[in-house]
């Protein structure tokens, strides 16, 4: 297992000249070999197993000489060889079966495909390919990293609901295999010669809010154009093709402070509801002077402190950043987990704000990502799919320039601002009509939409605001719904159909009209974004014509390359954030 | 047929073969004559006095709503059928059913991940088959029932061509 085993460009870059092969040392090996994980996973993996043994016996045996009875019984020496014997046996068996395990688990990355076989009664081969990578985490629970040891999760559009997973790597490995498989399905690496593919690509990707300004004054979103162009000069050496892609680097975008986490655990929905029912429970005690009522608030409060744990747990230490690859998102407490988003990954976003948050100003963030809403486990996938827990509005602005890195409006933040807060057809937005206002007699001045030149921006809720984005280019169908009550008001939902996740883009009591016309436009437009996305590899969505300026581009760009790879957050104004695709 | 109100004006909309209704009335009788002979049961219990309990009235009413119910779906179906339709377009399907809740869809070509043709016994029997449009999103819930089955079989060959022609990614 080396550190540095993975050689970008080799057979998949077929047109590139074959370079020499590099002398294969010990400690490098060539693209394509397959390769295992870490000896000790099927240990980390089956920790429980044998902390369930080690506890049941030890219990047994730590009472016995508590008691102070002998720890062996009578009789135990005629029994002994036996009782050893057995334990050996079972003993041997596990262990053969996590080295059996673990020698039949092997991957490699090659000609534009990650391949994974487990197995060794049941084979199974498993592959994907790189450009249709949708999401890249690696995830470390408690025990793996204190073993320094993490897990790559590769989320694939067209694997099912599936995703390739790799447990355990040395996280330097798994940290290289991310960069690998971010590097070749970018499409970076087949260029690496060419030099020019990449050059432009970050700074079209990341940085190109119009004007840095207008998003609350946040500094790093102009800077993340830098961050782009550094990883051109050397990410992807056009002369050293041997050399393992890097990590790119990345620029921190914001970070959620603990204290801000547990205001927003406290502020939340289930708070509200224990302080009633506990007000309630106490009340009624009262009343009917029955002590039965706390009984009930005993499991209710365990059950309520493990549910604040887990979302503390999942939740500190929130960093987003930001890099050529896509958006960095790190969070957790005991289990850290690191996720990348590349470009054009995220199929929708909601902004949504409970009545509580609204005196501080916080709002919440979820996506909509192929691969996460499918996941089996529905408490990961809920996490997994939180883009921002809980941030300012000028967070949200600055996670938004991530997502919709051209929102296709001149003035992203006050089109955000009437989405998240406003009514009426402030901000552009167009609303229920006046004569449905019984259907929604609260929230006809709220229910609307506003579609700029890149995304569908869809609003609703008086009390629990929700904003949704669905950039164009991302919708996959869509559908008319009218029932009975709305024809006779004559108004329409529109429903957007994305990927699965906790985003359901549906547009409520529109006018008919409006609707109708929305279709038909929104039809158009999704068209044309389909159109001007050609491929799937994110650097390469640059048109070619723009080459030799764009290596002189790099250039410049990768100047401020110290003060971008300290990966702070301080505020640099810089003008690489205009660089339009 | 005229257009309904939340159609896009002036589609020509193409209909499924008026022999799916046979498909919708066996399932229709399949469905709720067994519900309606079950939940007579209670009923056929009083009136030959082996029970005591149900009254008379809640024996007889909880049937016989059930019973209208059943008829006014099965009054329904003629026209649920007919409003079904579909239209090519250049470059999306359009699909839309129903009277009372209508839904008018569009599937771009580009997005379609695959086209399934299912065939039940008594769709084989007339000759019918049903094409469903599978995208990346679950929400995708274009069902074109009632196809003649060279009809699908076109259909099925026409969106596949059309849509290997508009291929985008997710």
């Amino acid at each position: 297992m080396t550190a540095d085993g993975h050689l970008p460009g080799q057979p998949p870059a077929p047109t590139a000249p074959a370079p020499p092969a590099p002398v294969p040392d010990s400690t490098e090996t060539s693209d394509g070999d397959w390769r295992r994980v870490h000896p000790a996973s099927p240990f980390v993996r089956g920790w429980f197993a044998l902390a369930a043994i080690i506890f049941f016996f030890g219990r047994d045996l730590l009472e016995r000489m508590l008691q102070g009875q002998a720890v062996f019984e009578n009789g135990f020496a005629r029994r002994a060889p036996w009782l050893l014997g057995g334990g050996a046996l079972v003993l041997a068996v596990a262990v053969l079966g996590f080295i059996l395990t673990w020698y039949f688990t092997k991957y490699q990355v090659s000609g534009g495909y990650v391949r994974v076989n487990t197995g060794f009664l049941f084979r199974q081969h498993r592959q994907a390919r790189l450009d249709r990578v949708q999401a890249i985490d690696i995830v470390q629970p408690l025990l793996a990293r204190i073993f320094g040891l993490a897990e790559l999760k590769f989320e694939v559009a067209d694997a099912g609901e599936s995703a390739v997973r790799l447990a355990y790597l040395k996280i330097g490995d798994a940290r290289q295999l991310r960069a690998t498989i971010l590097a070749r399905a970018s499409g970076a690496v087949p260029d690496a010669r060419a030099g020019t593919g990449p050059a432009s690509g970050p700074a079209a990707g990341t940085g190109s809010v119009p004007d840095p300004g207008t998003i609350a004054g946040h500094g790093t979103i102009g800077g993340t154009g830098a961050v782009g162009g550094t990883a051109s000069g050397e990410l992807y050496p056009g002369d050293h093709p041997a050399r393992p892609a890097r990590e790119a680097p990345e620029a921190t975008v914001l970070a959620v402070p603990p204290s801000r986490l547990i205001g927003s655990l406290l502020l939340s929905e289930q708070s509200f509801v224990i302080v009633v029912g506990g007000a309630a429970s106490v009340v009624l005690s009262a009343v009917t002077d029955n002590r039965a009522f706390y009984f009930y608030l005993v499991p209710a409060a365990l059950g309520l402190a493990a549910g604040y744990w887990n979302f503390f747990n999942k939740g500190y230490n929130f960093t987003a950043a930001v890099s050529p690859n896509g958006i960095r998102l790190r969070y957790g407490l005991l289990d850290t987990q690191a996720q990348t988003l590349p470009p054009g990954r995220i199929q929708a976003v909601k902004i949504s704000q409970p009545p509580l948050w609204r005196p501080l100003g916080w709002y919440r963030m979820q996506v909509n990502v192929a691969g996460y809403g499918a996941s089996g486990n529905a408490v990961e996938g809920n996490t997994r799919t939180i883009l921002l827990p809980v941030g300012m509005f000028s967070d949200v602005l600055a996670m938004m320039s991530l997502v919709l890195p051209d929102p296709g409006t001149d003035a992203p933040a006050a089109v955000f601002a009437a989405g998240l807060s406003g009514r009426d057809s402030d901000g552009g937005f167009v609303t229920t009509p006046r004569r449905a206002r019984l259907l929604a007699p609260l929230t006809w001045r709220r229910n609307g939409y506003a579609a700029t030149g890149t995304a569908l921006l869809i609003r609703s809720g008086r009390w629990w605001r929700h904003l949704v984005v669905v950039p164009h280019q991302r919708t996959q169908s869509m559908a008319l719904h009218q029932g009975p009550l709305a024809r006779w008001f004559r108004v329409a939902d529109l429903v957007l159909h994305t990927t699965a996740g906790p985003v359901a883009p549906r547009l409520t009591q529109a006018g008919l009209d409006e609707a109708r016309q929305l279709f038909d436009e929104q039809s158009a437009r999704a068209r044309l974004a389909r159109k001007r996305q050609t491929t799937e590899q994110w650097l390469r969505q640059v048109v070619p014509a723009t080459a030799p300026n764009a290596v002189t581009g790099a250039a410049e760009v990768a100047a401020p390359l110290p003060e971008a790879a300290a990966g702070d957050a301080r505020p640099h104004h810089q003008q690489e954030g205009q660089q339009h695709g | 047929m005229h257009t309904e109100a939340i159609d896009p004006p002036g589609i020509d909309w193409q209909r499924v073969s008026p022999k799916y209704v046979t498909v919708r009335l066996v399932e229709w009788a399949a469905a709720n004559l067994a519900a309606v002979l079950v939940l007579s049961a209670p009923l056929a219990m009083v009136l030959l006095g082996w029970w005591r309990w149900p009254p008379l009235w809640l024996a007889v009413t909880v049937p016989a709503v059930m019973l209208l119910a059943a008829l006014w779906r099965l009054v329904l179906i003629p026209r649920q059928v007919r409003a079904i339709g579909y239209a090519e377009r250049d470059d999306d399907l359009l699909v839309r059913s129903g009277i009372f809740f209508q839904r008018t869809m569009a599937v771009p070509y580009g997005r379609m991940q695959y086209v399934d043709i299912a065939v039940g016994p008594v769709e084989r029997a007339l000759g019918l088959c049903s094409v469903k449009l599978h995208t990346a999103s679950p929400g995708t819930n274009a069902h074109i029932p009632g196809l003649p089955a060279t009809e699908g079989a076109r259909l099925r060959e026409q969106l596949a061509a059309r849509g290997e022609a508009r291929l985008a990614g997710l």
